[in-house]
This record gives structure tokens, C-alpha cells and sequence, in this order.
């Protein structure tokens, strides 16, 4: 004879919707930004995800410093390299602002460390988080767009991957251990 | 010769000396020197006619002015003849008792040594009285020659002489006298005790009843007046005057030799020692009763008597010498204690307060030594507590009780034998039992300090705070049974009563009269209070605060509660949470609505789930062939009972894969399909691990029945078509991981339901139902008790688990944290990871616990700690 009661599940049963995902709402006051920026560096410290990381700088959750190891088997192999990050108000409906702050040889990176990456301009969307931003430049690395450079000299010499490798390493500075 | 001597005191008068006239100097001298020798030789019993001869070479010598002669060289025959034949006559009577000292036991016939001391003080006391009629002779002797003679030189003479039997003595003294006094004093105190003791058993009685603090105090305070005359002295003083006295005149004796301050120490400390033996013999080990008062009375009927009695007698001895005019000065000069008529009761009030002081002040010591026993029976021992308190504000050594207290605490509590459960009850009691004594909370503070860094340091804290908190007698009897009450009640019952008071306090009374009672009632501070710890301005003593102090925010009690919370709501067979809902309300009382809002949803979808439940069965009731057939029996849906949980007010709750039986699945699913036509667009994820199943086992023998979890019955209904399963195919075939089924099963084994032997292979194990107890001899378990709850070392196996797996997952998010903040922000100190830490919301840790967190991560070899900043290795 069995008489079994069983707990169950529902998806949701009578909440709130305060725990959904965020659908974005026109007004974007700053505590949404806040609360979006903490939920996303929770995820990223939790992903676990080699060769990228960031992290908000001081006390200000809108500006993090960033680190991208260069992928294996390309000319950036073994090096490291700084970033920081900038997210406006109105993140994640406007993209944040993302430079070098080491010195980077790349086709696609000025002296000043500015980046070309369409995802970081006109092709901006809100479902991008920083984790992917720091995937996208991190294999931006390795597969350059030639065809726009910002660094004429790095696209010249792309094709000679010794010759950059030797470059790379020239203006590589290993970060003060 | 005597012109020098003259000289040196007269030297005016030598141009004037004529032959004739110093030759009867010289020869008033000689006799006068005879005459002393010889009258101090004989003693006062020299005849008058002796006497006038003396007189008249005194007055001789006198009318050549050399009256400090006389003087000088008569008390220094004194002297030597007082040394020859007192002092030294004296002291030998001890002479056998010189290998006595302070520190040995005194192992010497005592009644022979009070005998001795008796005679001696006797007979030294005699040579004295001659002396001093000699004495006297010589003063009248003077007085005659020169009627108006000042009595300042008399006082003189006679203190120069008095001067002179105490150096002698004190230079001979034996170190062996005090100690022979002192237990001179002892004994006699003893034995007076002894006789007062018995009339005092009887009146004990009378006045050991309870009574009121207020009315124990002003008892107290009356008693303290000087009615000893009325009450004692009539009836006792006459049936032990004869031992006073006999002891008065020892003092009196000790005091006329000079040894005043030696006698008085010693009868004090024969006192003292008195009292304090009662105090230990009256206050023991017993906490229940408290003894304040009975030791008060035995200071009015024991030692206060003894002293008033002896007061009285010195009184009234010094009285009557006074009255007999010159003699009086002899003896009375040098004890000077006791000069008028009135002041008995002056030092004797002094007395009293010394006396109670001390009782005071070795009561106290007494208790808090034993202070940690008084609060493991706290609500037993409150009288100790009461006593312990009117001490401590006689004495005003608080810091002495929280030195000790916290040392012992250090010792006994606060070890890892004791369970937390243990630290935690006395830690409430503490609270409670200080409460009493220091209602400001002042040393609590100090005294609580360790026990709360203690229990911070164990993992189960949490758990056993609010287990403590919320589980009343309603609370599974796992935990504290003990515990009547939740402590939540308690406190709140606390309160009920303190507000009640507070409203009659202010109803009947205007605003003036209110203030008034306001400024009367506050107390500042204690002095030794550190201003470092505790505000002036938290006056009232929280016990859930400190409680909740121990944990460091009430965010986690709440979480924690949760925690247990959902636990039990999903075992509960019923819907009944009524208990749940009280103690939901009381928390809300103390914590807040808000902190508490997910509880109360879990608490409503309970609600919610008894009504869809309802719901359901009453649309399944129309169509009865939805029944499935197992075997012959039907498990029909009526059977089920879900509790339908809204998961993200809910604590994780984790989802162990498992396969239910056929029919029992096909149930669920049927049932699920019913929720979803009812509550369309809603569905039911069925979370098949958790949940209880009542079964009823038949076998050819006997019929069992048991609650157990989903898995456990899965696994037993397995056997019902195949009897012997290898643990590798009853795995799969449930769907759980091997390893987890050889755990799980050991229930069913335990109960005698399955046997266990090895397989082919080694690894394998074979389980078989046991259809006949008869079989399995050895396992005789389990056909009596045939109702048991869920496997309890599972339940606390599963609930441990959840508190282990938050913390781990709080201690690897922290840790990413930091080796994140590093790796991208470089160096940084403590001060800025914590404040990153806090500002993200990552982790609520001291900064204590943050530090001994990074420096763990530094002896991993994670980090690097540099000039106190820590980097990335």
C-alpha cells in the first residue's frame, strides 16, 4: 500500500517577476545599472573562463580594469595585456567604452590602445555582457580584420608571423612582477 | 660622682652647695637608693615605718631640687627589677612552646597553652600591681613634698613607666606570642560559638523565611541599629559573661602590658576567621536558598555579640578604675580605645561594619568562585544570584567576578568537548543571571566577549542559534530537548511582562512624578567599566541581540532559518503549520517584516498547495478509472499529496536524478496534467528525490510499515518483482549513482527488510529481500518498531550538507573575488578588499575573518603578502 506525497515544482507559482531576466525597460535608472554590472561580474568570476578577467576598479562599480591573455598558438601567445573598461549610465543599451592600457602592436589598436571591434560600436547590443567583450578582443588578437587597421604597420606585417611575433615581443612590456 | 651628676640637671644650684649640704645629699642618696632597692625587693608589703623613711629622703633630695633624680633613678630600679622578674619570668612560660609557629598546626596541648598563657598573664600582672604600689609610694612621696604638684608630672611618672613595661616586653618578645594568642582567641571564640550556636539553631528558622528583597533589606537596615542590647545581650550575656569576662581580663591583662594593638589583632582575626569558617560552613554548594540574611543574623547573634560583651566588660572595668581616681591613669592610659560610656556602641557599629564587610566580600568571593555552577543551574541558583548581587554592591569589586568568571568560562565551556548547544544555553543563562546582578549590561559585555568569539569560530553556530530560537516543545525531538519553550517565546513573554510594568509605571503617576522615579531609578555606570566597550546609552540588556551578535547579522539568522525552514515544511506529511506560522510571527516581531518575507511565502504556498491539492483530487474524484492497478492493489491519486513550492522564494533545493516506480511516476504525471488544466499556463516540475513515502511492507511473516524518502521506497519496490538485485542493476535501474544506493540501502539492511552478501565480483554487492524473520536469526531488528521516521542520520547527513555546501560556496566566491580584484587592480591592502568586498556585496565577513581567509589563501600559495599588501602569485 503506498501512499505517496510528493513535493513539487512549479516554475512560478505566485511570485513576483522581480527575479527575471531584465527586460529592458526604457528608463534606465542608475541602480539597474548597478544592480546589472554585479550580476555580470558574479557570472564572470564564477565562469571560471581562462585568459580573461576583470574586475571594478575602486569604488566605482562603472569603471573595471581588465586582463586578456593572448590564445595559444598565435603571435600573442604568453602575453598579457590590461584593459580598462568604461560603462555609460545607460549600459547595457550603450556599449561601454574599452581601451588598452598596455602598449598593444595590432592591426586593429592605435598607439593610444582605442580598439576597432564593430560589437563595440554600431554593432552594440544589450544581450553582449563584459565576458563576451573580453572574448571578442581576445580572439581579435589572434584573427585581425586586415582590411580596416588602425595600425597600418601591424597589418603590413601580419602576414610575416615570425617577423610579428619578434615585434610583439619588442614592444611587449611583462607586467612589473 | 653626684656633682656631675647634679651638674648636668642643676647647674645653677652647684655655686650655692655647702659642705653640710651636700653631704646630706650624698647621704639622703644612699638611703634613698637602699630604700628603693630594698622596697622593691619586698614589694609594697614594707612597713609604714620603711615607707616614711623612704618619704623622707625623697622630700630630702626634693628640697635640693633633684626630683628628676629621684624619678630618673627609681624607674630605672623599676626597669631592671621588671625585666629580672617579669618580662623574663614571662616569656619562659613559653619558652616550651618556642618551636611553634605561625604556619604549623598547632599540635601542643591547646588547653595546656591557655592555661599557661592564663597564669602567666596572671603572675607577670601581679608583679606589675607591686610595682606599680611602688610606684605609687614614690608619687605620694612626691605629692606630699609639694602639695600642688602638677598632675601632668604625676601622668608623667606614671606613662613613663607604663612606657617602659611595653619596650621591656616588646624587645623580649617571642615571634611565637601572636600565634599562641591567636589561638588563644580561637579556641575561646570557639567554644562560645558553640554554646551561642545552639540558641541560635533555634531561631534560625524564623528568620531564614523568604522574604522580599526590599523587606530582607530593610530588615537588614533595622537590624543594623543598636538593638543588639535588646535582643541578645539580656538574655545571653549573663550565661556567658563568665567566658567573657574570663577573656576580658586576658585582654584587659595583654592591654595593661602594652600589648593593646597585638590583642586586638588577634581577637579580630580569631573573628574573622570565625566568620569566615561560618560563611563557608553556612553559604557551601547550595545555590537554592540564599543565606545573606542567615549569615547577618549569626553576625548579630555570634561575633557581635562576643564583641559588644567584651566591649561592655573593658567598659565598665576601665569605668570603675576611673571612678577609683589615681589608679585609673595606670591602667587606663595606654587603652585608650574605649574612653567614655557611650562609645560601645560606637565601635561596635564599627565592629558591624567590618564584620559584614568582610561576610560581604568572602561570600562574594565564595560565589564567584563557584560563579559557573550558579549559572549552569541558572534559574535554580537566582537566590545565589541575589546574594552574590547585594554583596557586590557592598563591595564594588565587579571586575573581580568578570576576571574570574571569564577565566573559568575559558576553562570549562569554552573547549571543544562542550557542545555548542551546551555553550549557547549558558551563554543565555549568563545573560540572564548577569542581568540581575548588572541590569546596565556593563560587565556583561566583557563576559560576553569570549563566549560570542568562541562559538564564531564553530561551523554549527547558526544552526544551533535558531534551533534554539524557534524550536519549542512543538520542534522535532532531535534538538533541544530539554528546552521547554522556544527562546523566542521566552523572550517575548519577557518583553510582554516589561512593558506591562513600564505602562503601570507611567499610567498611575503623573509627568513630574514619573521623572522623578526615572532620575531615581538610574544608576551611573560602575567605575571599572571600559569606556571602550559598552555605550552609556544601551540601558536595557538584549538577549536576542547578543544572540544575534554571535552571528553578526540577523540577515543570516533569517537565511538560516529559511534553510530549516524549508526542510521541514517538506516533510511535513500535512498541511499543518500552525506552530511555523506563531514562530514566523514572533521572528517578525524581532527581525523585521521584510527580512522575513520569503519565509512567509514559503509558509503560503503551503496554504496554497493544501488547496490546489484539493482542488485536484476533487476533479480526479468524478472519473474513477484514473486509478492504476498495481498488482491487486490500486494506488489511487487520492493518495497523493503535493506541496507545490514557488523556487525562487525558496532555499536551493537539490535534485538528485531518480526513478520512481512505474505506476507511482504514471501518477505524478497524471497529477501534474490535472495541475496544469487547473492553473493553466502553470505546469508542475515534480522534484522526485524529496517528499515521504508510507509504505506497508507484507511478507510471509509479518507486515511493517515506514515512513521513508522517494529513494528508499524506489529501492524497496524494486524487490516487490525480482528478490535479489546486485547493487550495480538496482542502481541503474533507480537511477542513482552506485555509491549513493550502497549507502542508502544500509536503512533497509538495518531494518532486517534486505540481506547483503558479495557478489561475483568483488565490487558487486548482492542485496535480497528477507521474506522470513526466521531466516536471519541475527537480525532481530526492526519487527517491533514497525513505524520509524526518515533515516535520521540521512535527514542530519542532507541538512549538514546544505549548511557545508553554503559555506564552501561563500569561501570559493570570496575567493574568485579577491584573485580577481588582484589580478586586474594588482596590489591592494586589507582595508581595500574588504571595502570592495562589502561595496559588491560579496561576502559579509569581518575583517578578522577576511584576514585569516587571505592568509589561508597565502599559504596555498595564491597570494603574496608584501608591506601588507597582497598580490597575485
Amino acid at each position: 500500500m503506498a501512499n505517496i506525497n510528493v513535493h513539487v515544482e512549479t516554475g512560478q507559482d505566485n511570485i513576483a517577476p522581480s527575479m527575471q531576466p531584465l527586460a529592458p525597460p526604457k528608463s534606465v535608472d542608475s541602480q539597474s545599472v548597478l544592480r546589472r554590472l554585479q550580476s555580470e561580474l558574479m557570472a564572470l568570476m564564477m565562469s571560471g573562463d581562462s585568459g580573461i578577467s576583470a574586475f571594478p576598479e575602486e569604488d566605482n562599480i562603472l569603471c573595471w580594469k581588465g586582463t586578456i591573455t593572448g590564445s595559444k598558438d598565435t603571435v600573442f601567445e604568453g602575453t598579457e595585456y590590461k584593459l580598462s573598461l568604461i560603462f555609460p549610465n545607460e549600459y547595457p543599451f550603450k556599449a561601454p567604452k574599452v581601451k588598452f592600457d598596455t602598449t598593444c602592436f595590432h592591426p586593429n589598436v592605435d598607439m593610444h590602445g582605442n580598439i576597432c571591434l564593430d560589437i563595440l560600436q554600431d554593432k552594440w547590443s544589450s544581450a553582449y555582457d563584459v565576458r563576451t567583450i573580453l572574448l571578442s578582443i581576445q580572439s581579435l588578437l589572434g584573427e585581425p580584420n586586415i582590411s580596416s587597421p588602425l595600425n597600418q604597420q601591424a597589418a603590413q606585417l601580419w602576414n610575416n608571423q615570425e617577423e610579428y611575433r619578434k615585434m610583439v615581443e619588442k614592444l611587449y612590456k611583462f607586467p612589473a612582477a | 660622682m653626684e656633682d656631675s651628676h647634679s651638674s648636668l640637671f642643676n647647674l645653677g644650684i652647684l655655686d650655692t652647695v655647702t659642705e653640710d649640704q651636700l653631704h646630706e645629699i650624698l647621704h639622703s642618696y644612699n638611703a634613698f637608693c637602699n630604700a628603693t632597692q630594698s622596697l622593691l625587693l619586698l614589694g609594697s608589703a614594707g612597713d609604714i615605718s620603711f615607707g616614711a623613711e623612704f618619704i623622707s629622703h625623697v622630700h630630702t633630695l626634693c628640697k635640693h631640687g633633684l626630683e628628676s633624680l629621684v624619678c630618673d633613678h627609681f624607674l630605672k630600679v623599676l626597669e631592671e627589677t621588671f625585666q629580672r622578674n617579669g618580662a623574663s619570668r614571662f616569656w619562659r612560660h613559653f619558652v616550651p612552646y618556642a618551636g611553634l609557629n605561625e604556619n604549623d598546626d598547632i599540635d601542643i596541648d591547646e588547653d595546656e597553652i591557655d592555661s599557661v598563657l592564663c597564669n602567666a598573664l596572671e603572675q607577670i600582672s601581679l608583679e606589675k600591681q607591686s610595682q606599680e604600689k611602688c610606684l605609687l609610694i614614690l608619687v605620694q612621696a612626691l605629692q606630699s613634698f609639694k602639695d600642688h604638684m602638677l598632675e601632668a608630672e604625676t601622668n608623667y611618672v606614671t606613662s613613663k613607666y607604663q612606657w617602659i613595661v611595653s619596650s621591656v616586653l616588646m624587645a623580649t618578645l617571642p615571634p611565637v606570642f601572636p600565634a599562641i594568642l591567636r589561638s588563644y582567641f580561637k579556641r575561646r571564640l570557639e567554644e562560645l560559638h558553640t554554646t551561642i550556636d545552639g540558641e541560635f539553631a533555634d531561631d534560625i528558622p524564623l528568620s531564614k523565611v523568604a522574604m522580599d528583597l526590599d523587606e530582607k533589606v530593610k530588615v537588614c537596615n533595622n537590624d543594623g541599629e543598636m538593638d543588639v542590647d535588646v535582643c541578645y545581650s539580656d538574655r545571653r550575656c549573663s550565661e556567658n559573661s563568665k567566658m567573657v569576662n574570663n577573656i576580658g581580663k586576658v585582654v584587659l591583662d595583654l592591654k595593661s602590658l602594652g600589648f593593646t594593638s597585638m590583642a586586638e589583632d588577634a581577637y579580630a582575626s580569631a573573628i574573622f576567621l570565625l566568620l569566615k569558617a561560618k560563611v563557608y560552613d553556612l553559604a557551601g554548594d547550595d545555590f537554592r536558598s540564599s543565606v545573606l540574611q542567615s549569615i547577618q543574623s549569626w553576625i548579630q547573634a555570634v561575633p557581635l555579640q562576643f564583641v559588644h560583651a567584651l566591649l561592655v566588660y573593658l567598659d565598665s572595668v576601665s569605668y570603675e578604675i576611673t571612678s577609683s581616681g589615681l589608679k585609673s591613669t595606670l591602667a587606663l592610659k595606654p587603652s585608650s580605645c574605649c574612653p567614655g560610656i557611650d562609645t560601645p556602641s560606637e565601635s561596635l557599629v564599627r565592629w558591624k561594619l567590618r564584620l559584614e564587610y568582610f561576610a560581604y566580600e568572602t561570600l562574594q568571593d565564595l560565589r564567584i568562585a563557584k560563579l559557573f555552577e550558579i549559572i549552569v543551574d541558572y534559574p535554580e541558583s537566582s537566590p545565589a544570584i541575589e546574594d552574590l548581587k547585594l554583596c557586590l554592591e557592598y563591595t564594588g569589586q565587579h571586575s573581580k567576578l568578570v576576571e574570574s568568571f571569564i577565566s573559568s568560562l575559558r576553562y570549562r565551556l569554552l573547549t571543544a568537548g562542550a557542545s555548542t548547544n551546551d555553550i549557547l544555553h549558558q551563554f543565555v543563562s549568563t545573560i540572564k543571571a548577569l542581568r540581575t546582578i548588572d541590569p546596565a549590561g556593563v560587565f556583561l559585555e566583557a563576559v560576553g566577549e569570549p563566549i560570542r568569539d568562541y562559538l564564531r569560530g564553530r561551523r554549527d553556530t547558526i544552526k544551533c542559534i535558531v534551533t534554539m530560537l524557534t524550536d519549542g516543545t512543538s520542534g522535532n525531538s532531535s534538538a533541544s530537548g530539554n528546552l521547554g519553550d522556544s527562546l523566542l517565546e521566552e523572550l517575548n513573554r519577557d518583553e510582554e511582562v516589561q512593558e506591562i510594568f513600564g505602562i503601570d509605571d507611567d499610567f498611575n503617576t503623573d509627568d513630574r512624578q514619573a521623572w522623578i522615579n526615572a532620575t531615581r531609578r538610574w544608576q551611573p555606570d560602575p567605575v571599572d567599566v571600559d569606556p571602550l566597550k559598552g555605550s552609556r546609552n544601551r540601558r536595557k540588556v538584549n538577549i536576542l541581540g547578543m544572540i544575534v551578535g554571535i552571528i553578526g547579522s540577523k540577515d543570516h539568522l533569517v537565511q538560516e532559518y529559511q534553510t530549516m525552514l524549508a526542510e521541514k515544511l517538506l516533510n511535513k506529511s500535512d498541511y499543518d503549520i500552525d506552530s511555523e506560522l506563531h514562530t514566523l510571527e514572533l521572528l517578525k516581531i524581532h527581525f523585521g517584516e521584510n527580512s522575513l518575507q520569503k519565509c512567509e511565502i514559503m509558509l503560503n504556498d503551503l496554504i496554497g498547495s493544501k488547496r490546489v491539492n484539493t482542488n485536484i483530487k476533487a476533479t480526479i474524484s468524478q472519473p474513477p478509472q484514473t486509478s492504476v492497478v498495481v498488482e491487486d492493489d490500486a494506488i489511487s491519486m487520492d493518495k497523493i499529496a503535493s506541496t507545490i513550492i514557488s523556487s525562487n522564494f525558496w532555499p536551493p533545493i537539490q535534485d538528485e536524478p531518480l526513478n520512481l516506480p512505474e505506476p507511482v511516476d504514471q501518477l505524478l504525471s497524471d497529477y501534474a496534467k490535472r495541475f496544469t488544466e487547473i492553473k493553466t499556463p502553470r505546469k508542475l516540475q515534480w522534484k522526485k528525490c524529496l517528499g515521504t513515502v508510507k509504505l506497508e511492507l507484507q511478507f510471509e511473516d509479518r507486515v511493517m510499515q515506514f515512513t521513508v524518502t522517494p529513494v528508499l521506497a524506489s529501492m524497496i519496490m524494486k524487490f516487490q518483482d525480482q528478490t535479489s538485485w546486485t547493487s550495480k542493476n538496482l542502481a541503474a535501474a533507480i537511477g542513482i549513482p552506485v555509491d549513493v544506493l550502497i549507502r542508502r540501502i544500509n536503512f533497509w539492511i538495518n531494518k532486517g527488510v534486505i540481506e547483503e552478501s558479495t557478489g561475483a565480483e568483488s565490487s558487486d554487492h548482492v542485496y535480497t529481500i528477507v521474506e522470513k524473520m526466521a531466516e536471519t536469526s541475527n537480525n532481530g531488528v526492526g519487527s517491533g518498531n514497525t513505524q520509524d521516521l526518515l533515516g535520521d542520520d540521512e535527514v542530519e547527513d542532507r541538512s549538514r550538507a546544505s549548511v557545508e555546501n553554503q559555506l564552501r560556496m561563500e569561501m570559493t566566491v570570496c575567493e574568485k573575488f579577491i584573485l580577481g580584484m588582484l589580478k586586474n587592480n594588482g596590489s591592494m591592502t586589507l582595508d581595500r578588499i574588504e571595502n570592495m568586498l562589502k561595496i559588491l556585496c560579496v561576502a559579509d565577513k569581518s575583517l578578522q575573518q577576511l584576514q585569516s581567509f587571505l592568509s589561508c589563501l597565502v599559504s596555498e600559495e595564491k597570494l603574496e603578502l608584501r608591506d601588507g599588501m597582497y598580490i597575485l602569485k
